[in-house]
C-alpha cells in the first residue's frame, strides 16, 4: 500500500488535508533554510552577498519539486 | 451624557482602565523555592508546572482506578477509559501504522491523554489555563517524538537504510539528489519537530487569548449602562468559544498523536 512519510493512507481521509498543508509549508521552509543556509555559508566564506538570495530561490525551487513529486497527481 | 451624540468608541475611549490582553496572560510567577537561574530564566515551579504535574497525576489515577479491578464486561469509569484506549489503538495506531505500531501504543496513548488533559485545563475551572500554550511543553513533547521516530526508524531499517529512505526519495533522477537531499534532511530532521510543536502551541495560545478577550471584554462592558448589551453579547460569545475550545482540546490531542503515528509509520515502513 502506498504511503508516504506525511501520511497518505486510505481510510484516513479525515485531517489529511491539514497534514498535507502543514507539510507543504514545512517543506518550503526546509528548502529555504537548507539552500539559504548553504548560500549564507558561501557568502561568509567569500565575503560576497549574492549566494544567500540565490540559495533561498534555489531552495524554494527544490522544495516545489519535492512537493509536486510527493503530492502531485 | 447625551446618548444620541454618543457612539460606542467614544464611550469606550472615555472610560479608563481597559487593558487589552497580550502575551503577559501567559506569564506566571514562581511558586515556592527558586533554584537559581539558567540563561537568565528562573528555575522554579510556576502555575503551569503545577498544572502539568496535575495533568500527569490525573491520568495515572484515572488509569489506575479504571483498570485496577478490570472486568471482562466493563462498567463506569473502566468503560469510559476503554473508549479512549480503543480510540487510540484502532483509529490511530492500527489505522496509521498497522500492527507494527502496537509496540509504540503505550507511548502514543500517554501522549494523547497528556495533551488532551493539558488542553482541557484551558476550559475547566479552576485551572482555566491550557498547559500546552507554553512552548516548553509542546516543544519537549515534539523533541521526544523526534527521538522516538528516529529510534524506531534506525531500529527497523538500520542507520544506512533509514537515512537512505529519508534523504533519497525514490523516483527522482539522480542528479537532482544534490538539490533534494539537503532539503529532505532539513525538512525531516530539523523542521519537523518545530512544526509539530508550533501547531499545538499556536492553537492553544489562540484559543486562550480568544476566551480572555471575550470574558475580560464582558466584565468591562457591563460596568457601563450604555454598553451592558455589548457586555452580555461578549459573554455569550465567550460561552460559545468555551464549547469550541472543548472541541479544539480533543482535536489537537488527536492531531498531535496522529502526526506522531504518521512519523512512526514513515520510519517503520519506508516509501516504495
Amino acid at each position: 500500500m502506498a504511503r508516504n512519510p506525511d501520511g497518505d493512507h486510505e481510510g484516513r481521509e479525515w485531517g489529511r488535508g491539514s497534514n498535507v498543508a502543514w507539510s507543504i509549508i514545512g517543506t518550503l521552509f526546509a528548502g529555504m533554510i537548507a539552500w539559504g543556509g548553504i548560500g549564507w555559508l558561501i557568502d561568509r566564506a567569500t565575503g560576497s552577498n549574492l549566494f544567500l538570495p540565490f540559495g533561498i530561490l534555489l531552495g524554494v525551487g527544490g522544495a516545489l519539486y519535492v512537493i509536486v513529486k510527493r503530492y502531485g497527481s | 451624557m447625551r446618548v444620541d451624540a454618543v457612539t460606542l468608541p467614544n464611550v469606550l475611549a472615555a472610560q479608563e482602565g481597559f487593558h487589552s490582553p497580550g502575551i503577559e496572560e501567559f506569564e506566571w510567577p514562581c511558586i515556592g523555592p527558586n533554584f537559581g537561574t539558567v540563561f537568565g530564566y528562573d528555575v522554579c515551579l510556576n502555575k503551569v508546572g503545577v498544572f502539568m504535574l496535575l495533568a500527569m497525576l490525573t491520568i495515572i489515577i484515572l488509569f489506575y482506578v479504571a483498570f485496577r479491578d478490570a472486568q471482562i464486561v466493563p462498567r463506569g469509569l473502566q468503560n469510559a477509559m476503554e473508549v479512549g484506549v480503543e480510540f487510540v489503538r484502532n483509529s490511530i495506531v492500527l489505522e496509521v501504522i498497522g500492527p507494527k505500531g502496537l509496540p509504540y501504543m503505550p507511548y502514543l496513548l500517554s501522549l494523547f491523554f497528556f495533551v488532551f488533559v493539558g488542553n482541557l485545563m484551558g476550559v475547566i475551572p479552576p485551572f482555566l489555563f491550557p498547559v500546552n500554550s507554553r512552548i516548553a511543553i509542546p516543544l519537549f513533547l515534539a523533541l521526544l517524538s523526534w527521538v522516538v521516530f528516529n529510534f524506531a526508524g534506525i531500529k527497523e531499517q538500520g542507520l544506512p537504510g533509514y537515512l537512505r529512505s529519508n534523504l533519497f526519495p525514490p523516483g527522482v533522477p539522480w542528479p537532482l539528489y544534490v538539490l533534494i537531499t539537503p532539503i529532505e534532511f532539513v525538512s525531516t530532521f530539523l523542521v519537523r519537530p518545530f512544526t509539530l510543536a508550533v501547531r499545538l502551541l499556536a492553537n492553544m495560545i489562540a484559543g486562550h487569548l480568544v476566551l480572555v478577550v471575550f470574558f475580560l471584554g464582558a466584565a468591562y462592558l457591563v460596568q457601563n449602562p450604555l454598553t451592558v448589551v455589548f457586555g452580555i453579547g461578549s459573554f455569550l460569545a465567550g460561552v460559545v468559544f468555551v464549547v469550541f475550545e472543548l472541541l479544539v482540546a480533543v482535536l489537537q490531542a488527536y492531531i498531535f498523536t496522529i502526526l506522531n503515528a504518521v512519523y512512526l509509520a514513515g520510519a517503520l515502513e519506508p516509501e516504495h
